[in-house]
């Protein structure tokens, strides 16, 4: 091997290192937490910018022929790591961006925007990084001590840079194996699920981007100070395709494969093609390799979404069952089923919060909306509902089709705003309070259409909904498995006996999105019941379901009913009202017509014609 | 005062281009629900194709004519070839934008492959300079500002007073229930696509006129300046892109004049960022829920 051919293979792992850390850090926005960021490249830039002015002497220092704020001239490695934490803290300002009152597309066009305005005010405006023309001379890490052309410099920068990325990956796996990964997998299969289940998504979403903006200053910091040059070309958001480019070739929520998209395309097809024989006029290769970039994501976004290296499906659940899986909806229900609780499967990281604990006892009713109004444009979907549900009770909720019951339903469980009125829960006026926080009061919902996280397995599905356990945050779940298996191995333990008493042991390890339709509406319920609820709403739980499965599941709310907790259910199957529920609440164009039980409302001549008959 | 009024004609002239792209990318978003990012791209190659035209010596406005063409049946193939095959399969519209991306890419460079990398004009006559009401402007200049109040127009009477555009209103509300109604919704969304493909297909060539000289990636900040106006104006709705079109045209170039022109496009950008933080329904859409 030459010395040329040596530098060049290093230089290539030296490129694999950065792009392998990036693509990671991307990967874990984009693949794992679903926040689609077509400003990533905004954290690179800003991790090497910010590695350069710290590294650089000031801006006299070099005959003033580039001017740029800072020149701290530190020593290696605190530019690094002042570009990593810059690339992290520069998120912050544009959290509002990933919000939830911002469709997540629009998001994406909100940030992709960001990230072409920066770089129009770097480029234009000289004294802060040197403008268009950018900053050289960024001294290599420890150039004083070593020669930076030597060959041993080159095998320590590249052995230092593959070192990282190897850190880059250990991270990233501990972050996305911990519950909170869990939290932010279930946020990308469905984000207003997960809010309804508890999941604060702007925190988990600012959290992902600040770490993915972490790595990506990393990976910027080890660019810059081995080419020792950066300008605004470098970081067009042209950029930012290759980088998506290489997470969905490689397989997006796989750590594996964007190290192996890292490899495949921005190195692989980037550099190494780099130094093909040119054909053609000036510039047609590179074209020739955009295009062919567009057309592997197209091409993958059709016959292989998941990418080469596919996400893995986590196994958790496989305890041998018991007994022989029924493969219908139709599964029996094995026994007189009670509400798993805390008190069953102890949970020593934290006090005890049983529904009963949580409840206030004194006051029958748990929940009280008063004169709720919802406008769609000019339409009263909800014009003006009172109702109260009382302690205990398994309140029905029916009428017919485009009545509001859905909608009443998200009001009061803040997936919907209220156009006016309130909703008051324990004695509390949560109205203005967001669907996740009344989770965590006790609140919670489930919804009319099928909303379980498709690439979460059954016992995933019902973990992500446990609440404070303890590596369900970013810190929680740095500080590595040891300081959750406590918790975790609770809500497994609570998941399995959940698991057990729905007959669904079998499918634990299934996705989601492979279940049958009754096998959904399960999961969901116990889902909800994960969150240890004080007050269940349930949206047409047994749509779709075999009418015996029904039963059980009705004679399993009433069980719960008598152990105190309160649920109010839509549901459209009048024998399923006449048998479980009391009292039963009916709606009419948006207003409530009567309440009572189902033998007083067939009484009345204005319920049957509105819905009982017609 | 003479400042203010020569920048306000330059903002009426940014404003009239960009209302004719805006109104564009927004129809084709409510009818259709792709966010086509590979908008800015059949923008520029259908600048291209009256390009090809005007060099074989065929007047520019007539080139025009054929860029609209190629515009509509450019984007008719681009959603009948990539993206109602995706959105048949239930993809989700994050991954179309992605998609769209990809698009911009290959319909970019491909281009760029076949007519090179460097910047072309179009043979033509800026006509003489013309006063009216204070603003003084090139013959050419008030042909663009009349030609988009001419697009505007017919866009109005299109949404308001056709069946047409009724049925295109009805399937960007509720396409299933379009449907349902008896609408050919199908049909709709391609002959949406046809129109929406012509608008941008007259706002590339008007782009490139008004530019002076274009080249193939020449659209790639300006689609992000036409995001800007109809997002200002509240996505998927027409009159808020034409509000959004001449508030982001006149405050680029009002700020160009008085500040510096290096940052006309940065204000652009705020404006969107800041609208996005306060109202993400825009100014004249409803408010996401």
């Amino acid at each position: 091997m030459t010395t040329a051919q040596l530098y060049y293979l290093l230089n290539l792992l030296i490129y694999a290192g950065v792009d392998i850390i990036a693509c990671l850090g991307l990967s874990q926005q984009f693949g794992v937490a679903g926040v689609t960021n077509f400003g990533f490249i905004i954290f690179q830039a800003a991790g090497a910018y910010t590695a350069a002015i710290l590294s650089l002497p000031g801006d006299s220092a070099n005959g003033g022929f580039q001017s740029y704020i800072g020149g701290w001239n530190l020593p290696f490695p605190v530019p690094w790591i002042g570009a990593a934490i810059v690339g992290g803290l520069i998120a912050l300002p544009f959290t509002f961006l990933v919000g939830r009152r911002l469709r997540g597309d629009f998001a994406a066009v909100g940030l992709l925007v960001t990230a072409v305005m920066f770089n129009l005010l770097v480029t234009n405006y000289r004294p802060f990084l040197n403008g268009s023309a950018g900053l050289s001379l960024v001294p290599a890490p420890l150039q004083g001590e070593y020669d930076p052309q030597g060959a041993g410099y080159q095998w320590a920068y590249a052995a230092i840079a593959l070192v990282l990325a190897a850190g880059a990956f250990w991270l990233v796996q501990r972050v996305t194996e911990s519950p909170y990964g869990r939290s932010l997998r279930a946020m990308r299969d469905n984000d207003i699920v997960a809010d309804s289940l508890g999941k604060n998504l702007v925190a988990l979403r600012t959290s992902v981007l600040v770490l993915g903006g972490a790595l990506a200053g990393l990976s910027g910091a080890i660019l810059v100070s081995y080419i020792t040059t950066w300008s605004p070309g470098a970081w067009g958001y042209a950029e930012t395709i290759v980088l998506f480019a290489a997470v969905i070739i490689g397989g997006g929520g796989s750590h594996r494969g964007a190290v192996l998209g890292a490899i495949l395309v921005p190195v692989g097809f980037e550099e190494a093609t780099r130094y093909i024989p040119t054909f053609g006029p000036p510039g047609f290769v590179d074209d020739l390799q955009w295009v062919a970039i567009g057309l592997l994501v197209v091409i993958f976004l059709w016959f292989r979404p998941q990418g080469i290296l596919p996400e893995r499906r986590r196994i958790i659940g496989a305890t041998a069952p018991s007994f022989k899986i029924p493969n219908e909806d139709v599964v029996t229900l094995a026994g007189p089923v009670r509400a798993p609780r805390a008190a069953e499967a102890p949970n020593p990281g934290r006090p005890a919060t049983a529904p009963a604990s949580r409840a206030n006892t004194a006051d029958p009713v748990v929940l009280r909306a008063v004169d709720l109004v919802r406008d769609f444009g000019g339409v009263h979907a909800v014009a003006g509902v009172s109702i109260e549900v009382r302690r205990g009770t398994l309140t029905g909720l029916i009428g017919p089709n485009g009545a509001g019951k859905s909608t009443l339903l998200a009001m009061l469980a803040g997936t919907l705003p209220v156009t006016s009125g309130h909703v008051v829960y324990q004695g509390t006026d949560v109205t203005g309070r967001p669907a996740y926080r009344r989770a965590r009061l006790g609140l919670v919902r489930t919804f009319q259409l099928a909303s379980e996280f498709k690439r979460l397995t059954v016992m995933e599905n019902l973990l992500s909904a446990v609440p404070d356990n303890r590596g369900d945050s970013l810190a929680g779940a740095l500080r590595g498995r040891r300081y959750w298996r406590r918790d975790e191995e609770a809500a497994i333990a609570r998941a399995r006996a959940l698991l057990e008493r729905f007959g669904l042991s079998g499918y634990a390890d299934t996705y989601g999105g492979d279940l049958s339709g009754g096998q959904r509406r399960l999961t969901e319920i116990m889902r909800a019941l994960m969150t240890e609820p004080a007050m269940l709403l349930l949206d047409e739980p047994m749509a779709g379901v075999h009418p015996r499965l029904a039963r059980q599941i009705g004679a399993q709310l009433l069980d719960l009913c008598a152990e105190g907790m309160t649920i109010l259910m839509v549901e459209h199957e009048l024998a399923i009202m006449d048998e479980f529920c009391d009292p039963v609440i009916m709606m009419a164009e948006g207003t409530v017509l009567a309440t009572g039980t189902m033998t007083d409302l067939r009484a009345r001549a204005d319920v049957v014609e509105a819905y009982l008959v017609g | 005062m003479s400042l203010f009024l020569a920048s306000f004609g330059f903002g009426l002239v940014t404003a009239a281009v960009l209302a004719i792209a805006a109104v564009g990318f927004t129809m084709q978003f409510a009818v259709t629900d792709v966010l086509n990012l590979a908008y800015g791209a059949v923008m520029i190659a259908s600048a291209f194709v009256a390009y090809a035209l005007n060099q074989a010596g065929v007047n520019v406005w007539v080139a025009l004519l054929a860029a609209a063409a190629a515009g509509a049946v450019g984007s008719v193939l681009l959603n009948q070839g990539i993206y109602t095959p995706f959105q048949r399969r239930g993809t989700a519209p994050i991954t179309l934008v992605i998609v769209s991306l990809g698009m911009t890419l290959i319909i970019e460079f491909g281009l760029q492959a076949i007519v090179g990398g460097t910047s072309v004009s179009y043979t033509m006559s800026q006509g003489p300079t013309v006063r009216a009401g204070g603003l003084v402007l090139t013959a050419v200049q008030f042909v663009i500002i009349g030609l988009a109040v001419v697009v505007m127009a017919a866009v109005h009477g299109l949404l308001r007073y056709t069946k047409l555009g009724k049925a295109m209103r009805a399937t960007s509300a509720n396409r299933s229930l379009a449907r349902n109604c008896g609408i050919r919704t199908n049909r709709i969304v391609t002959v949406t696509w046809a129109i929406t493909g012509a608008l941008c297909g007259i706002a590339g060539t008007v782009f490139a006129i008004n530019n002076g000289s274009f080249g193939a990636t020449s659209a790639d900040l300006f689609l992000v300046v036409i995001l800007a106006a109809v997002f200002l104006g509240g996505p998927g709705s027409a009159y808020g892109a034409m509000l959004g079109a001449v508030i982001i045209g006149l405050a680029t170039e009002i700020s160009a004049a008085y500040i510096t022109p290096s940052y006309k496009d940065v204000i652009a950008f705020l404006v969107l960022l800041i609208m996005m933080a306060v109202r993400p329904g825009g100014l004249l859409g409803a408010a996401v829920q």
